[in-house]
């Protein structure tokens, strides 16, 4: 019976081809811009971690004065960070920030290139699931025994190496030799969730160090540094031992239970520090936050998104609204029609049923069709304004997503017409034939 | 339009249809007005001007990573040698370049003694030469440029001496005179900086934030591995100099990176890309609104004329001319808009006002719907129009033939 409905909906639909064109066109247009703005929102809001999300924790430290800030910063103190470091709870852990040096390989004619650098601990790779395609992250003993090794990714590789296996061998940053330990594969999560400090959707650094190295090689913050003290900085030590807020700090954690164990431990810290004269505010404490509301917290969809989501989906409301006046105009036309099937024996479910299959055909075309839209805006916007690629490829859930809200909004919007034609009285239409 | 009564009773006996045109008129105006707000808004902040050349002055980075390089005395030749190459119109070390999105900030404290002291709002801060002024353009409107003899080369701690914007120096001290005024870098009395110049506009670095026409020029020349380099050149220079330059510092001295040439108006480009991405993708919406909106409407009124054949052919035959019937369907039309536009109107000041209420926009302004009801209008007259006049010409007797 369907693929006959199906049959006399494409009949249907040839016979008026105007109106028909019109529909699947409003309700394409609808859909590409829901599906648009829907494809930018969830590639934002996507949550890269997984099922890790749980087990990775932010830690977030209360340690300004006073009259200081009112919030807890997105960061910590290099200070803090480096007694965190000590506690042999969490799984794994790990401080870190993002610098910038200048890259030179052994051959001379190389012309020196300045890369992002991130400055970390060996667990940072376990911890955020960092594909390796050479090697590996360096040893645990250079997180305190500082060494010069660096782990780089498979571009710089290609770039600096030919591509080649590179593990053993030497590149200098700012003129020091490091030891390659270490190729991952291309990487970089999006939303770069963890560090949002300087924006959450670039690319993730090319190469990596040893945190440990920091106090002797003096390594400059290229990240966001924010101080509530005036306090000398002159020396770089100054910097290390400074109330300033420069450093972003991850724990993993195996479950719920270890979780609270190491809120317990932070709290234990806090109170330390207090003896020590520190965290005098009477909000000093410690904040935990999973991936989940680490994201949600750094606000990491823009409010603009939000906007567009909103307004677009008001958007498919009028396009929802002008195919439902069509589609009345169009069935009660065919009254007639409609009035010889119901006098010799059609029930009023087959006609529902019959202009119901009609509709969802309209939808799926229009569904179809404004997902070529959809495809074509983001490719021109992403042309357009050179948008990072993440927030512009459509999203594989959208092939599925694009043709059901079209296909549901379209049957939303025949229900009434298919019901006013079905429901009208034979009679009425067949005296006039 | 004498005939007012009989066509809404016209519309009252077949209810759905003008309905939903009602409905789809309401959601129209209501997303068009403040679809329309937000893209005035957005255009209106990428309209505001930097007060600077933007087109002639670029920055590019120099990154002296060989601790074995004396920068205190590179710096200078540098800038010396640029200032030299042809096309060149000035150029200077930076802290920081306007609309770049990353820079330095800061308040100052200002006050006859430490008892009235107060904080200024956050500003700028370029830390310069004498060749600042002269480098981005910038028009100095009172007081006088720093001497060559002023400028301090090192941290920036050293500064003695300001430049500010009139913008910081209205907010500041008001209506008095800034030329000779003191500011003080750390709590009151530390650091002080004499104001000597005002420049009419300079913006800063960040163009979200409240202060972005705040800006200070600083008399020092920052002395670090990493040196911002502003050039101000003719325009159409720049590709050469990219290739020029390089080569020439490249030569005093190898073991340094030099890129990120950057012209001013690139800058602004990208921190105001989010701002023209919402507007582009706004007016999409709202043209295809209106394409949508009216089409939709074109096509009920051809399938209304259709359903009407008969009547209309009847009232020819009666006597009622081509003008007549036109009128009719307009009558019809402007009813449902204006009907559809007062209550659009509404809903659009309640949709700006949760929009207000739940995400950082200002108020709607009324122009706004009133000037999208009167647009829709105009649109829905064509929209009927055209189908109407085809209405109009259906002859009496084809239309009648089977009565």
């Amino acid at each position: 019976m369907f693929f006959y409905y199906l049959d006399l909906a494409w009949r249907s639909i040839k016979k008026t081809p105007l109106l028909s064109l019109l529909m699947v066109f409003a309700i394409s247009v609808g859909i590409s811009t829901t599906i648009t703005t829907l494809n930018v929102y969830q590639l934002m809001s996507v949550n890269p971690a997984g099922e890790r999300s749980d087990k990775l924790l932010a830690v977030q430290l209360w340690s300004q004065g006073k009259d200081a800030w009112k919030e807890f910063n997105a960061q910590v103190t290099y200070q803090d960070a480096f007694n965190l470091r000590k506690s042999e709870l969490p799984v794994r852990q790990t401080p870190m920030f993002v610098t910038g040096l200048a890259v030179q390989t052994e051959d001379a004619d190389f012309s020196p290139l300045l890369e992002t650098v991130r400055v970390t601990d060996s667990d940072f790779f376990g911890m955020f699931s960092v594909p390796f395609l050479y090697g590996g992250a360096w040893d645990k003993s250079v997180d305190t025994q500082a060494a010069y090794q660096v782990v780089i990714n498979e571009d710089l590789n290609k770039q600096l190496f030919a591509g080649e296996n590179s593990v053993g061998k030497t590149l200098f940053l700012d003129s020091k030799p490091y030891q390659v330990v270490g190729v991952i594969k291309t990487w970089s999560p999006s939303p770069q969730y963890y560090d949002l400090t300087t924006g959450a959707f670039k690319d993730s650094a090319q190469l990596f160090i040893p945190f440990s190295l920091t106090p002797m090689e003096e390594f400059q913050s290229w990240g966001n540094n924010q101080s509530w003290k005036r306090e000398s900085m002159d020396t770089y030590n100054g910097r290390l031992n400074s109330e300033m807020h420069w450093i972003q700090f991850w724990v993993e954690v195996t479950d719920d239970k270890q979780r609270d164990e190491y809120a317990q431990w932070l709290t234990a810290y806090v109170e330390q520090q207090q003896l020590l004269g520190r965290f005098e505010s009477p909000e000093a404490g410690a904040q935990l936050s999973n991936v989940a509301q680490w994201l949600d917290l750094n606000e990491v969809v823009p409010e603009d998104n939000k906007i567009l989501v909103g307004l677009s989906g008001l958007f498919l409301l009028v396009c929802l609204v002008n195919m439902l006046g069509l589609l009345l105009a169009k069935f009660l036309k065919r009254a007639p029609e409609v009035g010889v099937r119901r006098a010799i024996g059609a029930s009023r479910n087959q006609i529902f049923a019959q202009h119901m299959v009609e509709v969802g055909l309209i939808g799926f075309c229009g569904g179809v069709l404004g997902l070529i839209w959809a495809w074509g805006s983001l490719s021109m916007l992403s042309a357009r304004f050179n948008l990072e690629e993440s927030l512009t490829h459509l999203d594989p859930s959208m092939w599925i997503i694009a043709p059901a809200i079209a296909i549901c909004a379209a049957l939303v919007a025949g229900i009434y017409p298919a019901w006013r034609i079905c429901s009208t009285n034979p009679s009425v239409h067949l005296k006039s034939q | 339009m004498l005939h007012i009564k009989p066509i809404i009773n016209t519309l009252m006996r077949s209810k759905s249809g003008p309905i939903l045109l009602l409905i789809q008129i309401i959601l129209s105006v209501a997303i068009v007005a403040n679809a329309s707000f937000i893209i005035g808004e957005r255009l209106a902040l990428m309209d505001r001007e930097s007060g600077t050349e933007e087109e002639q002055v670029f920055n590019f980075l120099l990154y002296a990573f060989d601790s074995g390089i004396d920068i205190e005395s590179q710096i200078p030749r540098d800038i010396r040698a640029i200032r030299e190459l042809p096309g060149v119109i000035d150029a200077t070390t930076t802290s920081m370049v306007p609309l770049s999105g990353g820079g330095w900030s800061s308040g100052y404290t200002i006050g006859d003694s430490e008892e009235t002291a107060k904080d200024t709002e956050n500003t700028a801060i370029y830390y310069g030469d004498d060749h600042m002024v002269n480098t981005l353009g910038v028009d100095l409107i009172e007081g006088r440029n720093f001497y060559e003899t002023e400028v301090l080369t090192g941290s920036p701690d050293l500064a003695t001496h300001g430049i500010v914007s009139k913008a910081f120096a209205k907010k500041t001290w008001g209506d008095e005179s800034a030329i000779g005024q003191i500011m003080y870098a750390g709590g009151w009395g530390d650091k002080p900086i004499q104001i000597i110049g005002v420049v009419d506009k300079l913006q800063g670095a960040w163009v979200n934030s409240s202060y972005l026409d705040n800006s200070v020029i600083l008399n020092v020349r920052l002395v670090n591995m990493f040196s911002k380099v502003l050039v101000r050149v003719e325009v159409g220079t720049l590709a050469q100099l990219k290739q020029v330059i390089p080569a020439m510092l490249h030569k005093d001295e190898p073991n340094r990176v030099i890129e990120d040439f950057t012209l001013i108006s690139e800058h602004r480009k990208r921190v105001y890309r989010n701002h023209e991405l919402m507007a582009t993708v706004l007016s999409m919406m709202v043209i295809l609104l209106l394409l949508i909106t009216s089409l939709g409407l074109a096509g009920m009124v051809m399938f209304n004329i259709e359903r009407r054949t008969k009547q209309i052919g009847t009232r020819r035959a009666l006597g009622a001319k081509r003008r007549d019937i036109i009128s009719l369907f307009l009558v019809e039309n402007y009813i449902i808009c204006i009907v559809g536009g007062i209550i659009g109107g509404l809903v659009a000041v309640q949709l700006g006002q949760q929009l207000m209420t739940f995400y950082s926009l200002p108020k709607l302004e009324l122009i706004y719907p009133i000037v999208t009801v009167a647009g829709m209008m105009v649109l829905t007259t064509i929209a009927v129009i055209l189908p109407a006049r085809k209405a109009a010409s259906i002859s009496p007797a084809t239309a009648t033939r089977s009565v």
